[in-house]
């Protein structure tokens, strides 16, 4: 590296500290502690590299910012990043400025051949490689094969991946702090367990859908990593209640925990052995956890008073006695998701809307004992941004005039989910979305008022694996075309019909061709519960926002991007 | 401790600062204490009448610095733990951009002086202020908006533009 010596040589001479009082402070004589300082907020790349080729000064200061966290364009700005690491002679080493690397959003483009190029960044922290499937235990035993000093590591959706790499992690990387491993379906107790023998500081480990996953490894990851404040066994099947007694036991600094379809738990996960007080507890993920029943929730709510998203999807034991425990939350309680937990009634949904004022997200898909009563209630939360009533089929009108005439609800709501809810009529939803003006998401399935083509060509298209049948009642509408029907419904009927409104919309002139369908019954709950985001799903991306790989898609934006509480998404502190 | 009754204690009592060029000024010292430097020396010496010199400050900054501290002289004291979140912030606001809009050997003092006097707050607008200067400029215009001289050779500078083309915009 003899141009890098010569260039500090250099620039040590150049950077006099200002003379007092006669100081006429000019950016070459700045010290490089500030100069650094005023890089921080030059937050372009572009902006950056322009700086480091301003003078030599300015260079030294500005090359490790430039390559502590390299963000590429394209695939073409990381080739060219490639082939300065295999120059021979470079002004810097630049290899060892690297320490952190995402390529989630390059997926595909990413291959082992890369990986084995970068393989010279020994000083990496950081490395997000979540969704690049085309890589394979060669790309990444080559490139961890010096890194010490990792300090996260996601590799979630890489199918290829086997426990050889998470042993070399677990044996190499004692410092590690995260690890994804979502979706490594090849990944087992072997090498789970290396980790969590070696990796004492462990802080995030997520294994969704991991189903090699059993007890075993589980038991001792609670055993040595104390410090745990995310753990994700969604879909971790195999896992038992044994399991679970000692992550309540060690873990006391648990913030996040997902157990969503480990269906073998019962209430004696939680009710025998949750000793101590779970305080930093924030969110626990009970999805189709479908034993356990209300005892549960009273024992969750007195150890982890501060609870703020609790998902209780398709837990069919849970009755009003539990939402009344429930509400014990109060103001924390920001996220609650009740769908198919249809024992639930008006009594404890109202006792709920009026303890847990802060409610943000509520789902109360299928609880179809609901009446409008429920909703009466709910229109006075003051934060209410998204609701779920998806068959909630004795909803009335009446429910939605009052949601609007809650002046504070129409400021709040973005996402109505009214599937299945047959008896609206178009008059009340049409004033929803004139008062609800932040309203970006609105599904009407199955809804008989508004199964007509001229309203459903402004709803979204349906996911591709739907019957023609669901495909003929599906009625959801977002972003732009929330706007296109409100527009339109105000210029069809405001204008000429609100006056004769009275006599039925459907049957009003403008050619309507009232479609002959059956709604409801014929269509799968399962089906329903995915298109409508019911399953649990955290993210808002239900009802098919992506087409292809939507189950895969859905659960990997959850483990990424869901935050509750605003900190950084990635793995690791 | 019982900070909260000294500070109202010291509400109306003055320090004494001299600028290195011998100008003095009396400052209320919940006002000087928006300077970290200067809170500290002021708890430490505890009463005094003697003035603080300031080597490092001559008249006409430590005026400018002042007349900063006194208009913020309410805000909450930064605390250390969002270093993060005072960096996505670029925003500057009103007043502190008028207060700004100065000559740029002045913008240049006054960071040396926040620097000085560890005033993190008018440090990170000064900082944002020279960084918005930056933005959108080629090297050569930055060279000529700050006056710096390319102390590179021609083949070092081709060789570390051919080493960084990597590094565009998304």
């Amino acid at each position: 590296m003899s141009s890098e010596k010569l260039l500090s040589g250099r620039a040590t001479k150049q950077n006099p500290l200002p003379s007092s009082s006669t100081s006429h402070a000019k950016a070459a004589t700045i010290p490089s502690e500030l100069i650094l300082q005023i890089f921080k907020y030059v937050t372009s790349t572009a902006d950056l590299k322009s700086c480091i080729l301003v003078c030599k000064s300015w260079c030294r200061c500005g090359v490790e910012l430039l390559w502590h966290k390299p963000v590429f364009a394209n695939n073409a700005s990381l080739i060219k990043l490639l082939i300065t690491l295999s120059r021979n002679t470079q002004t810097f080493q630049y290899s060892l400025l690297i320490r952190r690397l995402n390529f989630s959003f390059m997926g595909e483009d990413i291959s082992d051949q890369i990986l084995a190029r970068l393989s010279s960044c020994e000083r990496l922290e950081r490395l997000t490689l979540g969704g690049c499937r085309r890589l394979t235990d060669v790309g990444l035993l080559k490139l961890l094969e010096k890194s010490d000093g990792l300090v996260a590591l996601d590799v979630s959706d890489i199918e290829n991946l086997t426990d050889s790499v998470v042993e070399l992690v677990g044996e190499r990387c004692r410092r590690l702090q995260g690890l994804n491993v979502s979706m490594c379906k090849k990944i087992s107790d072997k090498g789970i367990m290396v980790v969590a023998s070696k990796c004492r500081s462990l802080r995030r480990i997520k294994l969704s859908n991991c189903d090699n996953i059993t007890d075993e490894s589980v038991i001792v990851l609670a055993k040595n990593c104390s410090h745990l404040l995310e753990l994700d066994l969604t879909n971790c099947n195999q896992i038992t209640n044994k399991a679970i007694k000692p992550v309540f036991e060690n873990c006391t600094q648990l913030r996040e925990l997902r157990l969503a379809c480990c269906a073998h738990l019962t209430d004696e996960s939680f009710t025998r052995t949750t000793p101590s007080l779970f305080e930093q507890l924030r969110v626990l993920d009970l999805t189709s956890c479908t034993l356990i029943t209300d005892q549960t929730l009273f024992k969750i709510v007195h150890s982890a008073p501060k609870l703020r998203n609790l998902v209780l999807a398709k837990c069919g034991n849970i009755t009003d006695e539990g939402v009344y425990h429930i509400t014990r939350l109060g103001k924390h309680l920001h996220y609650l998701h009740l769908g198919h937990c249809y024992r639930i009634t008006d009594h404890s949904i109202t006792h709920l809307a009026r303890h847990c004022t802060r409610l943000r997200y509520l789902d109360l898909a299928c609880c179809n004992q609901l009446t409008d009563a429920s909703v009466f209630e709910l229109s006075n939360l003051p934060k209410l941004r998204r609701i779920g009533l998806v068959k909630c089929a004795l909803i009335t009108d009446q429910a939605i005039f009052a949601l609007i005439e809650n002046r504070v609800v129409a400021h709040t709501l973005e996402r109505v989910h009214l599937s299945y809810c047959v008896n609206l009529t178009i008059n009340a939803v049409l004033d929803l979305i004139n008062f609800c003006y932040r309203l970006t998401h609105l599904s009407l399935t199955g809804v008989h008022a508004f199964l007509r083509p001229d309203v459903q060509r402004f709803c979204r298209p349906p996911p591709k694996e739907f019957t023609p049948h669901q495909r003929q009642v599906f009625c959801v509408f977002s972003g732009k075309g929330v706007k296109d029907l409100r527009a339109y419904l105000n210029n069809a009927f405001i204008g000429q019909q609100r006056g004769r409104i009275t006599g039925g919309v459907g049957n009003a002139e403008d050619q309507v061709v009232q479609q002959p369908i059956t709604t409801g019954a014929d269509i799968e709950d399962s089906v329903i519960s995915e298109a409508e985001g019911v399953g649990g799903d955290i993210s808002e991306s239900g009802e098919g926002d992506n087409d292809t790989g939507r189950d895969r898609g859905s659960i990997r934006h959850r483990s990424r991007n869901m935050n509750p509480d605003g900190d950084e998404g990635d793995v690791g502190i | 401790m019982s900070t909260s009754t000294s500070e109202k204690a010291s509400e109306n009592r003055k320090v004494t600062l001299k600028s290195c060029d011998d100008v003095e000024f009396k400052v209320e010292i919940p006002v000087a204490s928006r300077s970290i430097l200067l809170k500290n020396m002021i708890e430490d010496v505890g009463e005094s009448d003697q003035s603080i010199p300031l080597p490092n400050v001559n008249e006409k900054v430590l005026r400018k610095v002042l007349e900063w501290c006194e208009h913020h002289v309410n805000d909450p004291q930064p605390t250390n733990d969002d270093d993060d979140s005072r960096r996505r912030n670029t925003e500057i606001d009103d007043w502190d951009q008028r207060f700004l809009n100065v000559e740029q050997d002045m913008l240049f003092e006054i960071i040396l002086a926040a620097n000085y006097l560890d005033i993190k707050p008018l440090l990170d607008i000064g900082c944002k202020t020279v960084a918005n200067m930056i933005k959108g400029k080629s090297p050569e215009e930055i060279r000529s908006t700050f006056n710096i001289v390319n102390d590179f050779t021609p083949e070092e500078e081709e060789q570390i533009r051919k080493e960084n083309e990597w590094a565009e915009d998304r």
